[in-house]
């Protein structure tokens, strides 16, 4: 981990991709048949499969609200994730914080009122980490439960943003793992793009007030458009496959 | 024209109260994967929630000292008063009920029960349903007739078969399912019972 590596070559971001640039994205949605809903995403080497159960009966019963369903998530890293820095894989105090986080994210956009007296579970296990996999099982638990049917008032999406030089100066979007352990700061952001609300807002490091306004704009003109469409790429192939005519086979 | 609207998506650019949409001051936007078209979202996917009057099918999954608890394809249970049957009802049974009232927090009473023994039973998403039974019942006719079963659908997505050619019309209702959303769907379910007869 102390292993010495350069974030900027030649102006550039080491790996290759430019400030505003995200890692390559791939969605299927739909993977697993005994799951209402479920979506496998690819976000750079980051890999999550998400699973959504439900509505179903509580569990434990004592959990049970009589005016809006309990939303249950859970991130887990899978052992063979490459967990490297995050200590061991499975239940841990890092994993806890993140489905706390991401339930809260769930919470804010799907309408818990339509079904009293019942849970939904969303399961996201990362099966492969590079950096900014908060948000990526995020993005893929908001895609299980739009393919389970439940009903959510927006598709929230969003990417990590931070500083990766010396002066703590240059934003950028969607650290890798590399730019995130090593970069100056960094912060998951999750947006609903429809309103433009905050529903993830975590900050590691030090930035001024200019530098957070100036990466949320970024997420919100670069990161949210791409992943949106990307999103909607992937529902509209497995409902249909007319993302290009808009129409239905006729 | 339809087009496939994803959660958020505008449907329209005025406020209005619309089955499966929620509002704001500037629009109305779909909240499930719907396909919209004359002006009607209708979800592709989703869990079922009994609503009165309803005719569906459910299995009694436990008995207790007043009635039967009912398992109906949903979040929710049914309650059937043991008033309402003639007959000794055991558990895994397979009944044909009617809701008669739904609580506020989706439970709901049964009544007409009827066992349903010797046959087959389907589940499919119940969205499907409505595509299943056809305009004036067309499909759900044309299956009838190709197959010679008997099928009884109910409203939660559990499908009854008995008799003639039940494994044809099981197949024939899942390429409905996958294929709900097209159109000339009666005419393309029609060759293949006609094909497979």
């Amino acid at each position: 981990m102390t292993e010495k590596r350069e974030l900027i070559r030649n102006g550039k971001r080491a790996n290759g991709r430019e400030d505003d640039e995200l890692r390559p994205i791939k969605i299927t949605v739909g993977v697993l048949d005994k799951a209402q809903g479920s979506c496998l995403l690819e976000w750079g080497k980051n890999m999550v499969l998400a699973g959504v159960y439900g509505p179903r009966e509580v569990f434990p019963k004592r959990d049970v609200d009589a005016r809006k369903a309990i939303l249950v998530a859970r991130y887990v890293m899978a052992p063979f994730s490459g967990v490297e820095g995050h200590g061991r894989a499975g239940p841990n105090r890092r994993s806890r914080e993140i489905s706390k986080v991401a339930g809260h994210v769930f919470e804010n956009v799907v309408l818990t009122e339509k079904f009293p007296k019942t849970m939904i579970e969303v399961q996201m296990e990362v099966l492969q980490s590079d950096g900014g996999t908060r948000i990526a099982a995020i993005t893929a638990g908001v895609l299980a439960l739009a393919d389970a049917g439940i009903p959510m008032k927006d598709l929230p999406c969003g990417s990590g943003v931070g500083t990766i030089d010396e002066d703590n100066k240059r934003m950028v979007l969607d650290l890798d793992k590399y730019e995130d352990n090593l970069g100056k700061s960094d912060i998951p952001t999750i947006l609903s793009p429809r309103t433009g609300e905050i529903l993830l807002y975590q900050m590691d490091g030090y930035l001024t007030k200019e530098q957070l306004l100036e990466g949320l704009d970024k997420v919100q003109s670069k990161a949210v458009p791409r992943l949106r469409e990307e999103m909607a790429r992937a529902l509209k192939e497995k409902y249909g496959g007319m993302a290009e005519n808009g129409g239905v086979e006729q | 024209m339809r087009r496939i609207v994803l959660p958020g998506e505008k449907v329209f650019d005025s406020p209005r109260e619309v089955e499966s949409c929620v509002k704001d001051a500037n629009g109305t936007y779909a909240t499930e994967v719907s396909v919209f078209y004359d002006d009607k979202v209708v979800p592709l996917k989703g869990v079922y929630v009994p609503h009165q009057g309803e005719g569906i099918i459910g299995i009694v999954s436990n008995l207790n000292f007043s009635g039967y608890v009912v398992d109906l394809n949903s979040p929710y249970p049914g309650r059937l008063s043991d008033q309402e049957t003639m007959e000794d009802l055991q558990l895994g049974d397979v009944i044909s009920v009617k809701v008669q009232v739904v609580t506020e927090v989706n439970e709901c009473a049964l009544i007409e029960p009827q066992r349903l023994s010797g046959g087959d039973i389907l589940e499919v998403p119940a969205v499907k349903v409505p595509r299943i039974i056809g305009r004036n019942g067309s499909m759900l006719n044309t299956i009838k007739e190709f197959t010679g079963t008997d099928v009884l659908v109910g409203k939660n997505g559990r499908i009854y078969l008995r008799n003639g050619n039940v494994g044809l019309a099981a197949e024939a209702i899942m390429k409905i399912c996958r294929e709900s959303h097209t159109s000339g769907l009666t005419e393309r379910v029609t060759a293949f019972l006609t094909q497979n007869r």
